[in-house]
């Protein structure tokens, strides 16, 4: 009788629905834990309480101001999310709960609830450090609606870039040092682009300022995307 | 018995190409004009690294989706020897540039976009063979890498063609500039372009003699398995 229902769950499921079950699993183990949500948030912390207190707001000359700090937070940013985002697969294989989301779900569904756990992760670290950062280090941003959208496009990208890469080292020796080595040359280019589009956004009020940064970093993200959404089916079956 | 002797007159055909190319680059290209002393005959060799380090990624990404269509563990070792000398040629580059660097602007290393769109890759490449390092069965080894490589080579056209190109730099105008125009004279493009054939065959001979001795090594093993 049980098996007929989940039978007839399964046909009836749909990849986005497969795919928000993942998330909300997700969802459901990381706040009875929150450990990537602590190592993520105290990573940063940490670091911009160490960079505040040697820097501060008044050592950089204000002309100087919008490079340096730029660099600064897109730092921290990474280096405080590459704490957490190679969680989302190491954890399955830590526990040895792998095998039985291997049955569970496609492996495009997975996929897709894994990144969105990602960028929910993101969303959330940077919308607790952003401004935390801007207040401690007398960061002035102009176009706070630009360095807004600026913001999204860099989770979505990052957590497209990131993903696989979790995948990849959660199949092999799963170390976190691994990750940021795979991770570093995949993502220094969606950096530099988003570090320009802060300083854009930290000098200029329109919108269109981040543009020229805004473009080629969503059309990294969508094409770190679409080879991760084509290779994760390889890699998760191996 | 035409391949055997194939296989013994490419080295010596090759060598004879490079030594050619060796003189043409010192005695037969004219001088550049614009740039410090001879500096400028460097670009006989440092762009034919640069392109056979990317080529050489462009063949890894071939035997890397090769591998993962057929699992075949050759297809994996032709991967591994591409991104090898990919990683050898891409040093050589680096090397190479940062010399001209330091005659023309007195500074080996200067930040400029292209210069960091060269070291990327040569971190691409060396984060390649450190998740090979890490994972110890050999069919999962090769998955992963694998799926590294094509990753990995989706990011490389921004790195080599759209970075450089946005961002303001201090390298020379590349051979076909924006305007679509060959800013160069006719005999340093003869022994540039002579140069770009001599070290991609250079590329696929040491490339052949790797994947030879990897399809032995492998025999070897099935013979010892059977």
């Amino acid at each position: 009788m049980i098996r007929g229902n989940w039978r007839g769950r399964m046909r009836r499921s749909n990849y986005p629905a497969e795919m928000l079950a993942v998330l909300a699993k997700e969802l459901r183990v990381e706040l009875r834990s929150r450990v990537a949500l602590n190592a993520v948030g105290l990573f940063a912390l940490a670091i911009l309480i160490a960079v505040s207190y040697q820097i501060g707001p008044y050592t950089i000359s204000p002309a100087e101001r919008p490079f340096l700090l730029s660099a600064l937070l897109w730092i921290i940013l990474f280096f405080a999310a590459s704490s957490g985002l190679p969680r989302v697969f190491v954890k399955e294989e830590d526990s040895q709960t792998a095998k039985t989301l291997r049955l569970a779900s496609r492996p495009m569904a997975v996929f897709g609830g894994k990144l969105l756990f990602n960028l929910l992760l993101l969303v959330v670290m940077k919308a607790l450090i952003v401004p935390l950062f801007c207040l401690l280090m007398g960061f002035e941003i102009a176009g706070v609606a630009g360095l807004m959208l600026l913001m999204a496009t860099g989770a979505f990208s990052l957590a497209a870039a990131t993903t696989l890469v979790a995948a990849i080292i959660s199949r092999s020796s799963g170390s976190s040092t691994l990750f940021v080595v795979l991770t570093v040359p995949l993502v220094l280019p969606l950096l530099v682009v988003l570090i320009q589009g802060t300083r854009a956004a930290a000098t200029t009020p329109p919108l269109t300022a981040v543009l020229p940064s805004l473009l080629p970093a969503l059309s990294l993200g969508m094409a770190t995307l679409l080879a991760s959404a084509f290779l994760f089916p390889v890699v998760w079956h191996d | 018995m035409t391949k055997d002797v194939l296989r013994k007159a490419w080295p010596w055909a090759l060598a004879i190409w490079m030594v050619a190319v060796i003189w043409g680059a010192f005695f037969y290209a004219p001088s550049a004009r614009g740039f410090k002393g001879e500096s400028a005959r460097i670009v006989f060799f440092h762009v034919p690294q640069a392109w056979v380090a990317v080529l050489a990624f462009c063949v890894n990404l071939w035997a890397s989706l090769r591998y993962l269509r057929n699992r075949n563990p050759l297809d994996d070792a032709r991967a591994a020897a591409a991104a090898r000398l990919g990683l050898v040629f891409c040093l050589l580059a680096t090397v190479s540039g940062s010399l001209f660097a330091g005659i023309m602007w007195n500074s080996f290393w200067n930040w400029d976009p292209r210069e960091v769109s060269i070291v990327i890759l040569l971190l691409v490449y060396a984060a390649y063979f450190a998740l090979r390092e890490a994972v110890h069965d050999e069919e999962r080894r090769g998955v992963l890498a694998g799926a590294y490589a094509v990753l990995a080579f989706v990011t490389m056209p921004f790195l080599v063609f759209v970075i450089p190109r946005v961002y303001w730099s201090l390298h020379p105008d590349t051979i076909i500039n924006t305007r679509g125009v060959i800013g160069m004279e006719a005999g340093m493009l003869q022994v540039l372009l002579a140069s770009l054939v001599g070290f991609t065959g250079l590329f696929f001979w040491l490339y052949s003699l790797e994947v030879r001795l990897a399809g032995i090594r492998l025999s070897r093993q099935r013979r010892r398995e059977e």
